[in-house]
């Protein structure tokens, strides 16, 4: 019996709080979250909560601000009605990698056309256009399984169009960047697109651009830093972690944050839970022959993370390292004498993707912490089926997949994409039929079980 | 002496572009190169594309109805960017101080929220806070870094003596809450003051309202600090001409005028809404007529250069600058 506890849950993942409470065999405290008309949070605990062990569990998906803002202030509402101790449980940690800008050498953002028109025929080839600033969308991809997939979702969807209209005019589509992302020239998509702007009254206009703002595309196009300086990105890392100081929060768990390192920018207790053995789990369980597959880390920053799994499955290993300077011969193949890797790709700001390790007619698993606009991956992909792969997992802890990260992973070389819940799946699944969900929420009870009752948590970490 | 440092820097975030503007235009300067947008995650990024190192920093940043939370994340990365870049001394002006009417712990487990802007301002390394016309002038006291709470009074003096100079006004005020702020405009203008009496059951709902004071024949000018959304504002001005008012005038600092607020002044016996611009209206003046704005810029803009000049703001209390 767990006492003294009360288990509040955002807006941000509220499937995610149900499970945890029913795995901890808890009801979900009560609370008023809302907004006021102007767009103020508004908030009220209902429960008690003095001398209380507070966990409050939200995440970072969505729409990230509102999110973080209501939870700030929940935990602040918490702190002056006595809690004992608040401890902020963000499966998705808020801001935890910020896309860096591509620029060149006089500063200036890197714009580059859209490299193929996609949309009549598909090849491994063809480059699905890269979601970036001064890139047009891509159209949708239109071939084999992709098509299959979107008439069986338009059908889908348009079923949904009849007997949800509650689904399409939820605060989550609200962002039209986000939910609404993928809504290019696809024929698919028009229908949602049609019934959310519709359903929201909406007066913005989706524009050519995917990675920002719809409304700002000018405010972006035209931006120039001074003469002489290297313009450069705000990093909001040690900025989030302060304010959840200063709201309150005791203790902050979450699970599989981008840089290990972000933990040292707290000045309280951070326990990071891995979603590894989650990942493992599906690898021994769902994969055939799993031993014979190969772990692919897609970029060098991953490769430890991949090895980590590789090693304690006693799997192959394969690395894709992303070379910024064009191919010469150091990489020619020393036994065939050919040229080794050039998925050249002709884009400056893309650089040369490089597959160390052999994969041919092998089965890969591919590994990373979080796929957002899933660039990434998907270029990963293709590599490695042009490098002779058979199947292509892609095993995720987050899949943020904004933007138009659904309908590159439909057309993509990808055959199966597995994520955790850590951020809601629910509308990703729906369009996405390569998408398989693992579920997080006991990891997350039995770590909220042995902080509660002061038992160490480290037994969470190991697997093997 | 264009490159010395400690100059004045002015950054603006996308809340509302052309109050930033019309400062800098009156300061004389451009505004700094920054850029704030969305990625696709709908996460914050800020890009700074100008030294800050060593200057005064002046980060002016409303915040837009419905994008209160995105306007202050934007405002709270910036402020933290120049930290990190060395900025002298940073400076957040915000005309309308978000989450404002959250000051109290006015239930059992209700947030402090305006308290907790405060503490995460202070934490993102602002050192000095500009705001005006704060619905609470003890929100002062939740900040440990000077703040100074400019007033649009004198601004809205300056329109009431050029608007109405020799009509018989009483200056009405639709709250308890609001009385102090009426009574010392009528006490300027050496008019007659009333005062509505409200029983507000739900936030964001009226309740029945009772006038005090002789209205009888008289323009009526509503003075408050905020219409949100309007409710109040229908309600007062209704209750003021039931009582036999000639005319009814509403003068508020910040109109947010969130929600259905447009319709409700289009329908309501209001003959006109003077907001001062505060707060982003965006296509509100063309939806509504009766909206009339009052430039409160150049009071801003003098307070900046006040400030960076180390001279008294007090001035700015009783005076508004000419336009």
């Amino acid at each position: 019996m767990v006492r003294n506890i009360v288990i509040l849950g955002g807006n941000s993942h509220p499937k995610l709080v149900d499970s945890i409470c029913n795995s901890l065999g808890l009801p979900k405290g009560d609370r008023i979250l809302s907004s006021f008309s102007v767009g103020e949070t508004r908030c009220e605990i209902k429960d008690s909560v003095r001398g209380k062990d507070v966990y409050i569990i939200q995440s970072g998906g969505g729409k990230v601000n509102d999110h973080f803002m209501d939870l700030c202030i929940m935990i602040s509402a918490c702190k002056t009605g006595s809690a004992k101790r608040v401890t902020a449980v963000l499966p998705l940690f808020p801001y935890s990698r910020q896309p860096d800008l591509p620029y060149n050498k006089t500063g200036a953002p890197l714009s580059k056309q859209p490299s193929t028109v996609p949309g009549s025929t598909y090849t491994f080839e063809s480059v699905p256009a890269t979601p970036a600033p001064g890139i047009a969308k891509s159209a949708g991809l239109t071939n084999g399984m992709d098509s299959l997939s979107k008439r069986l979702n338009r059908a889908q969807v348009s079923e949904n169009n009849i007997h949800s209209p509650a689904v399409q005019a939820s605060p989550a589509v609200n962002g039209v960047n986000g939910a609404n992302g993928m809504n290019g020239g696809d024929s698919y998509f028009k229908p949602k697109r049609a019934d959310s702007s519709l359903s929201l009254g909406s007066s913005r206009t989706p524009g050519a651009f995917t990675t920002h703002d719809y409304e700002k595309v000018n405010h972006f196009t035209s931006f120039q830093g001074k003469p002489g300086y290297k313009q450069w990105v705000a990093q909001a890392g040690t900025l989030v972690a302060n304010l959840l100081s200063c709201s309150g929060a005791d203790h902050v768990i979450t699970l599989d944050l981008h840089d290990p390192q972000y933990q040292g920018f707290f000045d309280i207790p951070v326990d990071n839970l891995y979603g590894r053995p989650l990942l493992q789990r599906y690898v021994q369980q769902n994969i055939p022959n799993f031993r014979d597959a190969v772990v692919v880390s897609p970029d060098a920053g991953g490769a430890k993370r991949a090895t980590a799994i590789a090693d304690s499955l006693n799997m192959e290993f394969a690395l894709i390292h992303k070379v910024k300077c064009p191919l010469s011969s150091n990489f020619l193949n020393p036994e065939t004498r050919q040229e080794r890797r050039p998925t050249k790709i002709t884009d400056r700001q893309n650089a040369t993707m490089m597959l160390v390790g052999d994969v041919a007619n092998k089965v890969c698993v591919l590994v990373d912490d979080l796929a957002d606009t899933s660039n990434t991956i998907t270029r990963a992909a293709k590599l490695l089926k042009k490098e002779g792969a058979t199947m292509v997992y892609a095993l995720l802890t987050h899949g943020v997949l904004s933007g138009d990260a659904i309908s590159r992973i439909n057309a993509s070389a990808i055959d199966k994409i597995i994520v955790t819940n850590s951020v809601p799946q629910e509308e990703h699944q729906k369009l996405c039929p390569k998408l398989e969900v693992l579920d997080v929420s006991p990891a997350f009870a039995e770590a909220i079980r042995r902080v509660h009752h002061g038992e160490s948590i480290s037994v969470l970490f190991q697997y093997d | 002496m264009g490159d010395m440092a400690n100059e004045i820097k002015l950054l603006t975030g996308n809340s509302h572009p052309s109050l930033a503007k019309s400062v800098a235009d009156r300061l004389g300067i451009e505004i700094a190169k920054t850029m704030s947008l969305n990625y696709s995650n709908q996460e914050t990024s800020v890009t700074v594309g100008e030294s800050v190192r060593d200057e005064d920093v002046f980060i002016l940043q409303s915040t837009a109805p419905n994008n209160i939370n995105d306007g202050l994340m934007e405002l709270l990365i910036m402020i933290h960017a120049c930290r990190t870049a060395s900025a002298r001394r940073i400076t957040a002006v915000i005309p309308n101080f978000p989450y404002a009417r959250q000051d109290k712990k006015d239930k059992s487990r209700a947030p402090i929220s305006a308290k907790l802007i405060a503490n995460m301002l202070q934490t993102a390394g602002c050192n000095h806070v500009i705001t005006m016309d704060l619905h609470a002038s003890q929100i002062q006291g939740f900040f440990n870094v000077p703040v100074d709470n400019l007033y649009a009074e004198p601004s809205v003096l300056r329109w009431i003596r050029e608007n109405y100079p020799d009509q018989d006004i009483v200056i009405v005020s639709p709250d308890a809450g609001g009385a102090k702020r009426a009574t010392s405009i009528a006490d300027r203008l050496d008019r007659g003051f009333a005062l509505i009496h409200k029983e507000r059951p739900r936030p964001n709902v009226v309740g029945r309202m009772v006038l005090v004071g002789d209205v009888k024949d008289k323009v009526a000018i509503l003075v408050d600090d905020m219409a949100d959304t309007c409710g109040t504002l229908a309600k007062a001005a209704q209750t003021v001409k039931e009582n036999g008012a000639a005319e009814v005038v509403a003068i508020v600092t910040h109109g947010i005028l969130s929600g259905d607020a447009v319709n409700i002044i289009n329908n309501s016996c209001l003959s006109k809404v003077v907001v001062t611009n505060t707060v982003p209206l965006g296509d509100k003046q063309e939806r509504c007529k009766k909206l009339n704005v009052i430039d409160v810029s150049p009071t801003i803009a003098e307070a900046i250069r006040r400030t960076h000049n180390g001279e008294s703001v007090s001035f700015l209390f009783h005076h508004a600058p000419a336009v």
